[in-house]
């Protein structure tokens, strides 16, 4: 079992983040191709015959979203999104740390095939390291006449800035992201209207992912047909995959899409520690519904078969979990983590997630009924779909999941508790007044 | 701008029944139609773009398989709509169960409880129980939010209302929502007091008992009130109010959305000014000053009767000042009588209005309504300050700037509210400079007679000039103190011509008033040099020539209807001393600084307990309807008039209002037969039908006693000496006494400065102390910094006040503010621009 690395091709060459190192392994060529042979109609068809679907998240096709961009003559925007905040996501963390230029010639040509002439790149504040390798690669980008009023001698201008958000997950919402980038809470907003109609500052607005980006150079280099020769028809091209939790060799790896997932878990990542057996895991980040070990490791690992499975390929993020994890406390996380990072602008978000940690809270410190457990249920059900954006299914998916598939343990833990589990003492102390 | 809306009607299915909406409509508002109610807590189409946090409105279309939130989608022919499914009201009980999983539930202690939209849509579309029992969130409460309202955030949904209301609509930006999830709260920066002037709106917004008002709390229940509808008449926005009523007594005020006038806002001042009509210090009645000074009470028919007698015998000395709120019946009246004993000296304005030009502005077609500035390509403000002169206008530009599109320019003395964020173009031009820069202005149009000027105001005046040209239906709101600076209004009126104002309809000009009731007031004959329509009258004095004949004896009785000339006019000292040896009558709520030289106190109704009609600055006839019944002693003003008019000899038989208004309107011809009934609870805009409609100046109209037109007219002292210190409107004036080239003074009204914010309780804390506004450069130079302590004085004359540097001020400028308690500047002014000596204590 081994990789196929696109993306990855030269990740592990020395010094890869300098220009001239990347220019050396045969970089900045897509973007002399997209801006000198091709019309920004032509990139645009490629993009979208390529069938590449955006690695965020959604699965959205990329090429079809920059098509949604109105024509004409105003200032239209691409933001790329490196708010990489999903617990079990870390690739694009690596991809912009050691391979920055594919992203930014990426983002170049796609902001040709959009007609966008203002970008930004809004990474998460936490990547402190990877936002200094940006501004970095950003500068000699500029230097080197890729970026600026006048690329490559096209006449075209691209500008970038580098954007560091302060730490909230909902940032990279791609609607909260365009507000924070204003300079406002960072809230999703209601749509439509959506983006590419009216997103940053009112403009026509393309948002995508690092990695969708990051593919973008290779599909305009080698031709959208030989990108669909990677992956399922349905699922063209290579993913790559964050592996994180019980398995001997966590780590991001660039794998064809459609491969058995049991080929990434034990083959790639080596399987489960000595002694343990997986339990079960998340497919596609915290908020994808979990899978068990039995069900889930002969899926393959694509956008259409996990969805079939019931749960999604998200952002393609793997966590394992074995027999040593209490499901109860995993839900428990995994709520805590939605509850602390609601925005609070709707209602079934902000209550629900507060509500279901309350539960899960009194279910491990032995406090909880079974009434209680199919209220559990019963409101991620309240929640999903009824949310202004997803972060609130984003908890309800995965919590509902577990109850569903994990339910005998949810049992023992309202006979007896889950003993060792913190959760801040018997009675939740009264939150004393923020504003007293 | 956004275009005048002609929308097609588009045909849904709502719950199997066929609706009929404009194209565009959310389906929210468009399944009224069909008599579906959708719940709803964070929509409110006042509050802009819907933003979809409730989550209380999802619905089930067809064709779409997640529910859709109907107060963010628009109608669309054929649209499929469901929303009483199993699938919906699982929605709809997940979602009141999720805001209650938070909100106490102390219902039985809550001011809300009985009209709030929680408990009604709890009721009506919750699951009737709750399966939360862990610890809810716990906040200290009450909290207060600002002086006056009380913040209760466990109550809060975080429906959001509040917050946009602040940032979108009155654009304070003083409240935020702070922390996130669950923890959110709504607040302000660093915790400090929500002070802006329309605050109070935001207890209305709120649908659960979160934001409730200091003045109102605990003080009744919904089946202890009644509501009564009427106009707030304390500034010429005249909205529309209903008072809350309990056992007489009016305990709140809210706004009565009427779109024509207010677009549902009231101002904090209409809102809170209530509790001075339960005041102990209202005079109940009519009073007499004895030669000690002291005043004692008489009988009403004693008080008419010493009236009546007067007047008659003081004749053609006799003369009427009306101000504030008096209504048209009360304005009529008070005309009628003085022209009857044989005077000619009647004003409802401290401005010296040319009735000539104003009757040629008053024209239909020049006329633009409130509504006009939704649709306006640009608005002109110039020579006033909406938010201080008629507060609701201020929120009315800025809706037309942030949600049509509107360009606004402003060109004034003093910096505006406006200027800054909502105002694309700012002009200043100096104290009593207006007509230089409305002439460059007329020149930049193009107008018959003006040349193009140079100069630093011509080119902002060009650069107005020029949107006003090129926009379609460009507004122009003007102040009346425009009519200070000689020749300014002919001037608009030149550039409304060059613009073709005339001949189309949608733009016009909107003049804001300085009396809350000037339109009606100078329409009904309360105007030196016309009558009732702007007919023919003896031409007699104005308020300043007034003040100039009482002190001259030449005048020497004078009734003040409303009016306060002490405390509002120029020349304060002035009229003391007019005052002081006249027989003056004057008809007031309270002893203010002009009833203390009144011979004759009579008291007078709130504008909750009067009876009448007052017209609004469009042109709008609105009713007054009496809510309360008068304190004990208390009689109508108008019925007060009405028998003084029968004393001097005048007709009689005025038996209710109603009859006073058939007599105006028989006087006004624009007015026509209007029916009182006809005005109904949202006005009647007189230019809108006929013979208002068709209606031009010099078709009649007057008091059918104009006198002998050849008679000889006392000349209007203001507009005489202006001419003489001022002869040119761009000639500085001259240097002060000691040869000083010092700062030329303005003034101005400030929206607390009044005595409506002394005799409420609530709004004390508003009042303004004397501050003296000078521009960076200025302070800089004369080594004045924020705060210092000075005495400015003109001519032996001086007040104290504090200095406050100010940005956006045009150098060689102050400011002071009119009609404070303490320090009011107009002992300063003349009504012409003064330099100022400036000396730090």
């Amino acid at each position: 079992m081994s990789e196929t690395r696109l993306l990855f091709r030269n990740i592990d060459e020395p010094g890869l983040a300098a220009l001239a190192t990347y220019r050396r392994l045969g970089g900045y060529t897509a973007i002399a191709k997209a801006f000198k042979e091709m019309a920004p109609d032509e990139v645009l068809e490629q993009l979208e015959s390529s069938g590449l679907r955006g690695r965020g998240g959604a699965g959205f096709s990329m090429g079809k979203k920059a098509s949604f961009l109105p024509r004409g003559d105003m200032d239209k925007y691409l933001c790329c999104n490196a708010d990489e905040s999903e617990p079990g996501a870390f690739k694009d963390r690596e991809l912009v740390q050691k391979n920055p230029h594919q992203l930014i010639e990426g983002l170049i040509i796609a902001a040709r095939a959009a007609g966008a002439n203002r970008c930004f790149i809004y990474i998460r504040g936490e990547y402190d390291l990877q936002g200094d390798i940006l501004d970095a690669a950003v500068a000699e980008a500029y230097e080197a006449g890729y970026l600026g009023a006048d690329v490559l001698g096209s006449g075209e201008q691209v500008e970038l800035v580098v954007h560091r958000g302060a730490g909230a997950y909902i940032c990279g919402e791609e609607t909260a992201l365009l507000d924070s980038l204003e300079g406002k809470r960072g809230n999703p907003r209601l749509k439509p209207p959506f983006p590419a109609v009216q997103g940053l500052y009112g403009g026509p607005t393309l948002i995508n992912n690092v990695e969708t980006l990051s593919n973008v150079p290779h599909i305009v280099a080698s031709g959208a047909d030989w990108f669909k020769g990677f992956g399922t028809e349905q699922s063209p091209g290579t993913k790559v995959v964050s592996v994180s939790g019980d398995v001997r060799r966590p780590g991001n790896y660039e794998v064809e899409l459609g491969i058995p997932t049991r080929d990434l878990i034990e083959g790639l990542a080596g399987g489960a520690l000595e002694g343990h057996q997986i339990k079960g895991f998340f497919p596609g980040g915290s908020s994808s519904p979990v899978l068990t070990g039995e069900e889930g490791l002969d899926i393959p690992y694509s956008f259409e078969a996990m969805a079939e499975a019931g749960s999604m390929l998200g952002s393609g993020s793997i966590i394992v979990f074995d027999e040593t994890t209490n499901v109860v406390e995993l839900a428990l996380r995994t709520a805590r983590f939605y509850h602390h990072e609601s925005c609070g602008k709707c209602t079934p978000c902000r209550e629900g997630t507060n509500w279901t940690v309350k539960m899960l809270e009194r279910m491990i410190r032995g406090e909880a009924t079974p009434i209680d457990l199919e209220t559990v249920a019963s409101v991620q059900t309240n929640i999903i779909g009824n949310c202004l954006c997803v972060l609130g299914d984003s908890m309800a998916m995965p919590v509902g999941s577990m109850v569903q598939k994990f339910r005998p343990e949810f049992d023992e833990a309202i006979e007896r508790g889950v003993p060792g589990v913190e959760t801040g003492g018997p009675v939740r102390p009264i939150e004393a007044s923020i504003a007293a | 701008m956004s275009p005048r809306p002609i929308r097609n009607a588009v045909t849904l299915v709502v719950d199997g029944r066929e609706v009929v909406a404009p194209e565009g409509t959310m389906l929210v508002d468009a399944a009224k139609g069909g008599d579906v109610e959708i719940p709803v807590f964070c929509y409110d189409p006042k509050l802009g773009q819907p933003v979809g946090a409730c989550r209380m409105c999802l619905v089930e279309i067809e064709g779409i398989p997640k529910l859709q939130t109907a107060c963010s989608t628009p109608v669309r022919d054929g649209m499929v709509v469901y929303t009483q499914t199993d699938h919906v009201k699982e929605a709809q009980n997940a979602v009141v169960e999720f805001l209650l999983v938070n909100h106490p539930l102390d219902c039985p202690v809550c001011d809300k409880g009985g009209e709030c939209p929680l408990q009604d849509i709890a009721m009506g579309w919750g699951p009737g129980r709750s399966r939360f029992t862990d610890p809810k969130r716990h906040f200290q409460k009450p909290l207060d939010l600002s002086p006056l309202i009380a913040i209760d955030r466990e109550r809060c949904i975080l429906c959001y209302r509040c917050v946009r209301f602040s940032q979108e609509v009155a654009e304070d930006e003083q409240l935020q929502l702070l922390e996130r999830g669950d923890k959110s709260f709504v607040g302000t920066f660093d915790d400090r007091p929500y002070i802006a002037p329309f605050h109070g709106n935001i207890t209305e917004l709120c649908p659960v008992g979160a934001l409730t008002s200091y003045t109102y709390r605990f003080k009744a229940r919904p089946w202890d009130i009644e509501d009564a509808g009427s106009v707030c008449t304390l500034c010429p926005s005249q909205c529309n109010v209903t008072f809350t009523v309990r056992d007489e007594h009016v305990l709140r005020v809210l706004a009565r959305d009427n779109t024509a006038v207010d677009d549902g806002w009231l101002c904090d001042k209409g809102r809170f000014a209530f509790q001075m009509f339960n005041s102990a210090d209202r005079i109940t009645r009519p009073m007499v000053r004895a030669g000690d000074g002291s005043l004692s009470p008489v009988s009403w028919d004693d008080a008419l009767a010493m009236i009546s007698k007067r007047v008659r015998a003081s004749g053609a000395r006799s003369a009427a000042l009306l101000g504030g709120g008096a209504s048209n019946e009360e304005g009529w009246l008070a005309q009628r009588i003085v022209r009857t004993a044989g005077g000619s000296s009647v004003d409802s304005s401290p401005s010296p209005v040319d009735s000539e030009l104003l009757a040629e502005l008053s024209r239909p077609e020049l006329s633009a309504r409130v509504e006009d500035l939704d649709y306006a390509g640009a608005i002109l403000v110039i020579g006033t300050d909406p938010l201080h002169e008629m507060p609701i206008l201020d929120l009315r530009i800025r809706k037309a700037v942030r949600r049509g599109g509107a360009q606004l320019m402003v060109a004034s003395e003093r910096p505006t509210a406006l200027d800054g964020g909502a105002a694309a173009e700012s002009a200043r031009y100096g104290p009593g400079e207006a007509t230089a820069f409305l002439r460059a202005l007329a020149g930049g149009l193009g107008a018959d007679g003006y040349e193009r000027a140079d100069g630093h105001e011509a080119k902002h005046a060009a650069g107005i000039a020029k949107v006003l040209n090129s926009v379609p239906d460009p507004v122009i709101v003007w102040g009346e103190r425009l009519w200070r600076s000689p020749g300014a209004v002919e001037a608009l009126r030149d550039c409304a011509r060059a613009i073709g104002m005339h001949n189309r309809i949608g733009p016009g000009l909107l003049e804001v008033p300085e009396e809350a009731n000037g339109r009606g007031l100078r329409e009904v004959g309360c105007l030196p040099a016309a009558g009732p329509g702007f007919g023919p009258a003896t031409a007699g004095r104005d308020a300043a020539a007034i003040r100039e004949g009482l002190a001259s004896h030449e005048l020497d009785t004078l009734l003040l209807i409303g009016a306060d000339p002490v405390r509002t006019h120029p020349d304060g000292d002035g009229w003391r001393r007019a005052l002081a040896g006249s027989f003056v009558v004057a008809a007031s709520m309270f002893d203010d600084e002009s009833t203390r030289y009144a011979n004759v106190v009579l008291p007078a109704e709130s504008h909750a307990e009067k009876e009448g009609t007052v017209t609004h600055p469009e042109g709008r006839l609105q009713r007054l309807r009496p809510n309360v019944p008068h304190p004990e002693g208390v009689r109508p003003v108008w019925w007060a008039l009405s028998e003084v008019l029968t004393g001097v000899g005048g007709e009689a038989g005025f038996g209710t209002p109603e009859d006073v208004f058939a007599a105006v309107c028989a006087e006004v011809p624009f007015y026509g037969a209007t029916a009182y009934e006809e005005i109904g609870g949202q006005g009647l805009r007189w230019q809108e039908r006929d013979p208002g409609a068709s209606w031009k100046p010099g078709d009649g109209g007057g008091g059918g006693i104009a006198g002998d037109a050849d008679s000889p007219i006392a000349p209007s002292g203001s507009e005489e000496a202006a001419a003489a210190a001022y002869a040119s409107p761009s000639t500085p004036p001259p240097p002060t006494a000691d040869g000083q080239d010092g700062l030329v003074l303005g003034t101005y009204r400030d929206l607390w400065a009044t005595d409506v914010t002394k005799r409420n309780p609530a709004l004390r804390f508003l009042m303004p102390k004397q501050k003296l506004e000078v521009a960076a450069k200025d302070a800089e130079e004369l080594e004045l910094a924020n705060g210092d302590e000075v005495t400015v004085s003109v001519n032996g004359s001086s007040v104290e006040a504090r200095v406050a540097v100010r940005e956006r001020m045009r150098p060689g400028a102050a400011f002071l503010i009119e009609g404070t308690d303490e320090a009011n500047a107009n002992v300063l002014t003349n009504g012409t621009p003064q330099r100022i000596q400036v000396v730090k204590r």
